[in-house]
């Protein structure tokens, strides 16, 4: 049982802590100078906790959790790839179509058949598309089916 | 008297019709949310704030509708405990042990009602509660000054952290790490720009409900892709409901109990509706000793613990009222959607806001009524709905939450922003931090330098000012126990629930 989960987390923590503490300290003191507390000193306060609980990290880390194996990260890199595709895709495909793509990709991924994922992602999509446009009166972008023409 | 007519005016309030059909709404999807396993009323609060934001409401609309979907959800959470034997989130733990005996003997219909009752009964009394105490307390911290509040901000970081998670220095980087987030953006006092690499996004700092979403509900997509929690489960058949007026009164007073010892549960800060179902169920199995046969389907085991964490649900919205410190996880979101709202939660508000305080109490009580007028006939519905398997669900629930975040602003940057946060989420899961002290941190961070701020200008630098007054010093000293005691308490009480679960199934 190893333990470098923590102690790579201990690591980037005090990099972290360092750097957002002396980012703290670059900025001019408040005009008139000598108040106690400016807009560096609770940033300050914040990065020496943080740079103490990441030492302990260190010395002390727990036993590493389990991590998921190669192929399993794989599927979650392409999870994660399919959500930004929806965001870029979201205004140019319009809601329908890119919330059946990545609805339904989602769910293929996720072990269901491919018809049925992606008819769960159409149902999905045209449920909200129409409780959104025309009950909440919230517009979803129509993109290239348009659908905005005829909703309103 | 005063709180009779606070609570008629909230009853005005929460009695309006659109007020009344978002409570309704909240209570049905709330349920639903809190039946399949997994989703935790945390999450589904989390999902519904965008819908929230992007529909306009207003404050106490908004509040009506979350305070719904969050007594809901603890509702909910018993119908997969009682069929599948699969805890929707960890209070409805301790309803699995007589619940599903319950279930595999052909009572899962009386086991429903009777859970659907005991959590009506559980969470009235624990509302009677709030409405008593809670302006008692409101009251008292009008005392409090600057470094008092200061000190009462660490410790509710101190507290809840300990439920969370099982390391009280990963609670602590937690709880650091949001306050840091909160750092970014403009600093009000000077002007300082703080953290935002000139990116004009950040000027206003970090929106605390991208990140809410984000952490719970994309690194939830995230955990489950990992775990493959697979598809569909065998249903238990929910026979015909043949229950006697005598059944109810049997679990009657086990349900009264319960419900108390829930809402002092919910009342301490961090131990919420976890420790509300664990007291109730043990304190009453020990009660009844050999009278009762619980862990083999006992009636009075499924209305004790539904009893408690009901109670405990409406007990953990007396500190996150009063003294704007949540105590438990999803009241912390709670509150983050109070902040959001430009109204600061603390005693104050009971004054300030008096409209929304009491509003949300109302409505709490008539959700009440409408979650057991909802679940009695619905719960056919419920159970329907358990047989939908979650590689189909969630895509969807993340898709709700991805159109919630878009609708609020437009901007695609945000659903970037949404993903990195998941991600960010998930990777914090996998290391065992805890995330609700992240958006503790986010939400007090501004709050807490305001009041560091004011104590040093007070006390003309002196730090010591923080812990001068007995009030301050005796609330870092609570602090402190708060950290290191559930270090201590945490473990037992989790194993002792797993060791108490692993019995009844052993003994099948």
């Amino acid at each position: 049982m190893t333990a470098r989960g923590d102690r790579l987390l201990g690591l980037v923590l005090l990099v972290l802590a360092v750097a957002y503490g002396w980012a703290a300290q670059q900025w001019p003191p408040p005009f008139g100078g000598h108040e106690a507390v400016g807009p560096q000193t609770f940033p300050t306060i914040l990065s020496v906790v943080l740079a103490l609980c990441s030492c302990y990290l260190i010395a002390k880390p727990d036993p590493d959790t389990h991590w998921p194996a190669s192929r399993t990260l794989m599927e979650l890199a392409v999870a994660v790839l399919i959500l930004i595709a929806y965001a870029v895709l979201l205004e140019w495909l319009g809601f329908i179509l890119s919330t059946t793509l990545a609805v339904g990709t989602l769910c293929w991924r996720m072990g269901a058949p491919v018809k049925n994922a992606y008819l769960t992602g159409f149902i999905g999509a045209v449920l909200v598309f129409v409780l959104f446009n025309h009950l909440l009166e919230l517009s979803l972008p129509g993109g290239l089916l348009e659908l905005e023409r005829w909703t309103h | 008297m005063d709180t009779l007519n606070f609570l008629m005016q909230g009853f005005a309030v929460a009695l309006q019709p659109q007020n009344l059909m978002f409570a309704l709404f909240g209570a049905f999807v709330g349920t639903l949310i809190g039946a399949l396993p997994g989703l935790g009323p945390a999450n589904g609060v989390a999902i519904l704030i965008p819908l929230a934001f992007t529909l306009g409401l207003s404050a106490d609309t908004a509040m009506i509708l979350l305070t719904a979907v969050y007594a809901g959800a603890m509702y909910g959470g018993r119908i997969s405990s009682i069929l599948l034997n699969i805890p929707g989130d960890e209070p409805a733990m301790m309803t699995c042990l007589d619940g599903y005996p319950m279930a595999q003997k052909g009572k899962a219909a009386e086991a429903l009602a009777i859970s659907a009752i005991a959590s009506f009964m559980g969470g009235l009394i624990g509302t009677l509660g709030l409405i008593l105490l809670a302006p008692v307390l409101a009251r008292f911290a009008l005392t409090f000054g600057p470094a008092e509040y200061f000190a009462l901000f660490v410790l509710a970081f101190a507290t809840l952290g300990g439920i969370t998670g099982k390391n009280p220095v990963k609670t602590v980087i937690a709880a650091t790490l949001g306050i840091m987030i909160s750092t970014v953006g403009i600093e009000m006092a000077t002007g300082t720009q703080r953290y935002t690499f000139g990116v004009l996004k950040l000027y206003e700092g970090v929106d605390f409900i991208l990140a809410i979403v984000g952490l719970f509900a994309i690194s939830e997509l995230m955990l489950f892709i990992e775990e493959r929690a697979g598809a569909g489960r065998k249903l238990i058949q929910v026979g015909k409901l043949s229950l006697r007026p005598k059944d109810i009164l049997d679990t009657l007073p086990t349900t009264v109990r319960g419900g108390i010892l829930g809402f002092i549960a919910g009342v301490l800060p961090g131990a919420g509706a976890s420790l509300g179902s664990f007291i109730s169920y043990t304190l009453e199995k020990q009660y009844l000793g050999k009278r009762g046969h619980f862990g083999e389907g006992d009636p009075r085991g499924v209305a004790a613990p539904e009893a408690g964490n009901n109670g405990a649900s409406s007990g953990a919205l007396v500190p996150m009222l009063t003294l704007g410190v949540p105590g438990s996880g999803t009241t912390a979101v709670l509150l983050a959607m109070l902040i959001s709202l430009n109204i600061t939660p603390g005693p104050l508000m009971f004054t300030q806001n008096a409209d929304i305080v009491w509003g949300v109490i109302a409505a709490l009580l008539i959700g009440n009524f409408v979650l057991l007028l909802l679940n009695i006939p619905l719960v056919g519905f419920f159970v329907k709905l358990l047989s939908v398997p979650p590689m189909y669900l969630l895509p969807v629930v993340t898709m709700v939450a991805f159109v919630g975040i878009y609708s609020i602003s437009h901007a695609t940057f945000d659903l970037y922003f949404m993903v990195a946060f998941g991600v960010f989420g998930y990777l914090l899961r996998k290391l065992e931090i805890p995330l609700v002290p992240i958006i503790l941190g986010m939400l007090l961070g501004p709050e807490m330098e305001k009041n560091l701020s004011h104590a040093m200008v007070l006390s003309d630098g002196d730090w010591s000012i923080l812990w001068g007054s007995p009030l301050a010093a005796g609330l870092w000293t609570l602090a402190v126990l708060g950290l290191v005691l559930p270090y201590l308490v945490g473990p037992m009480l989790r194993r002792r629930m797993r060791e108490s679960m692993t019995e009844s199934q052993t003994s099948d």
